[in-house]
């Protein structure tokens, strides 16, 4: 029944089952030498990894690194787009005048700019902070604007029936009516997000995550791989779990997010 | 009841046109409405009803003519729409205060939040969402909101269109109870003629831009609507509204 499937401790227990039979078999062919540890080394290599990074410090270093690197680049590119999203939402001219170029450029894959990137920047902070910036832009900047242009123009009428003035209008009608869209928004921009990093720290950085799997593999560590791309998805989950938290949070008043 | 009687404002037109561009919608309209009557305007689609309505409380400018009514200058003209339009995002209790303005809070706009809420049956559902209540309590929290800054003059344009039949009846009887116990002039738009004589003080009947026919509708209240007086009333609207086309009469 299907009432019984989402209820009590079995139906929590669910999701978890697949991973963790996966895990185990892998655990198996590890121990029964089907899998060599140079091609994929056992979980507890894995965990084993992890722990020596830990007590040397340089697994929170690396992590720290990588963060506050995924964080600035958000804020920086998330705030222009959400920006020009409002401007180009609220002002027909201000669209005319900047979204066919936005859409035009929207169309190149950001990561084909790291050669530009490189020389422009060189391969320091500027340039991963530049191409993550640019790799949330999109996302965020397209959902503001979509958000902004479908609030329904009945409530729009409504509220200036009832004397609202314009900032007033912005912030009770436009801005929360626009607020969903702009969640689907930041949700994309946190996958982007994590792509660009892991990218711009494979190919050029000294610290973070991606670096400490690039040196891994040079000494063919390759535990120390698999505890990177562990770590992503563990921080990618995080940030989705933070997102969906957020939408709870503040689309409390939407059928569709109440509760899920 | 607990919300205190507002009074009604009279509303006067003179010869009033209304045009758009080369489309005259209304011409030669003279109308006087004494404050606290309730006037319910009939007719087919696009007879000009919802725009004359739009006049009367300063959503739209006359063309020619004169229109006076006190409650436009007051600011205390109020429109309820055949759909709510509720702030989703906004509790019940925060989708009324939006009919008090700007800058009015504290603790008598709460008071006056309350009381009106009270009065249209929603007490003990401030905290609620729109998406959590039904049709008619939606509707009844944009009529909470209309009136809640206690105007003078209240425009319901169709606002009982969207809701299903027994629901209409309960929310007449609603609308009848709140507009006897704060005395506003009501002016309503629908297309039920049933409605119009229940609710009506008098039943004003557009037709091309005219008014053809203005019928006071003397009858105690609340009205039975199977009574041979009630029905009367009925046939003469609809005799002038269709002529003597009996099929038309039927659809109706």
């Amino acid at each position: 029944m299907a009432a019984t499937a989402s209820e009590g401790p079995f139906s929590r227990a669910l999701p978890w089952l697949v991973p963790l039979a996966l895990v185990i078999l892998w655990q198996v062919s590890s121990s029964l030498g089907w899998l060599p540890p140079n091609i994929l080394p056992a979980p507890t290599a894995v965990l084993e990894a992890a722990w020596t990074k830990l007590q040397d410090g340089s697994l929170i270093d690396n992590l720290g690194v990588s963060f506050a690197r995924a964080m600035s680049g958000l804020i920086i590119g998330g705030a222009i787009g959400f920006s020009l999203g409002l401007l180009n939402g609220l002002s027909k001219t201000g669209e005319m005048l900047l979204d066919p170029t936005l859409q035009m450029i929207r169309n190149i894959p950001h990561l084909a700019l790291i050669p530009l990137v490189i020389i422009w920047f060189g391969i320091g902070e500027s340039a991963r902070l530049f191409l993550v910036a640019l790799g949330v832009f999109f996302p965020i900047y397209l959902n503001t604007l979509h958000g902004v242009r479908n609030v329904d123009p009945q409530l729009i009428e409504m509220g200036r029936i009832y004397g609202m003035n314009n900032r007033t209008l912005f912030l009770k009608v436009i801005l929360p009516g626009a607020l969903p869209s702009i969640f689907v928004g930041l949700r994309f921009a946190l996958g982007v997000m994590w792509l660009t990093l892991i990218v711009a720290e494979t190919i050029a950085a000294n610290s973070g995550i991606g670096h400490m799997a690039m040196a891994a593999r040079e000494f063919m560590q390759t535990d120390i791989v698999v505890l990177s791309i562990v770590i992503y998805a563990i921080l990618g989950k995080l940030a989705d779990s933070a997102t969906r938290a957020l939408e709870r949070k503040f689309l409390a008043w939407n059928p569709a997010y109440a509760k899920v | 009841m607990s919300s205190q009687p507002t009074g009604g404002s009279r509303v006067s037109l003179k010869d009033v046109k209304k045009a758009f561009g080369n489309n005259v919608v209304l011409q030669g309209i003279d109308l006087e409405i004494p404050a606290g009557q309730f006037v319910s305007i009939v007719g087919k689609s696009g007879c000009g009803k919802s725009t004359l309505l739009r006049l009367m409380i300063g959503l739209d400018s006359v063309t020619s003519g004169v229109l006076d009514a006190p409650a436009l200058k007051a600011q205390a003209a109020r429109i309820v729409f055949q759909e709510p339009r509720l702030l989703p995002w906004a509790s019940v209790k925060d989708n009324v205060a939006v009919g008090l303005g700007e800058g009015q809070s504290g603790q008598a706009a709460d008071k006056q939040a309350a009381d009106i809420l009270e009065e249209v049956g929603l007490k003990g559902r401030e905290g609620l969402w729109p998406s959590q209540l039904s049709g008619g309590m939606r509707q009844r929290v944009a009529l909470a909101r209309a009136l809640v800054s206690q105007p003078t003059l209240l425009a319901l344009d169709e606002p009982l269109g969207a809701l299903d039949a027994l629901t209409r009846i309960d929310m007449q009887a609603l609308l009848e109870g709140v507009w006897q116990d704060l005395g506003f002039t009501a002016l309503m738009v629908t297309h039920d003629v049933g409605e119009a004589v229940a609710l009506g003080d008098r039943v004003i009947l557009i037709d091309h831009g005219h008014v053809v026919l203005d019928l006071a509708v003397d009858l105690p209240r609340p009205r039975k609507r199977g009574t041979p007086e009630f029905a009367a009333l009925e046939g003469q609207i609809l005799d002038k509204l269709f002529g003597d086309d009996p099929r038309a009469r039927e659809a109706h």
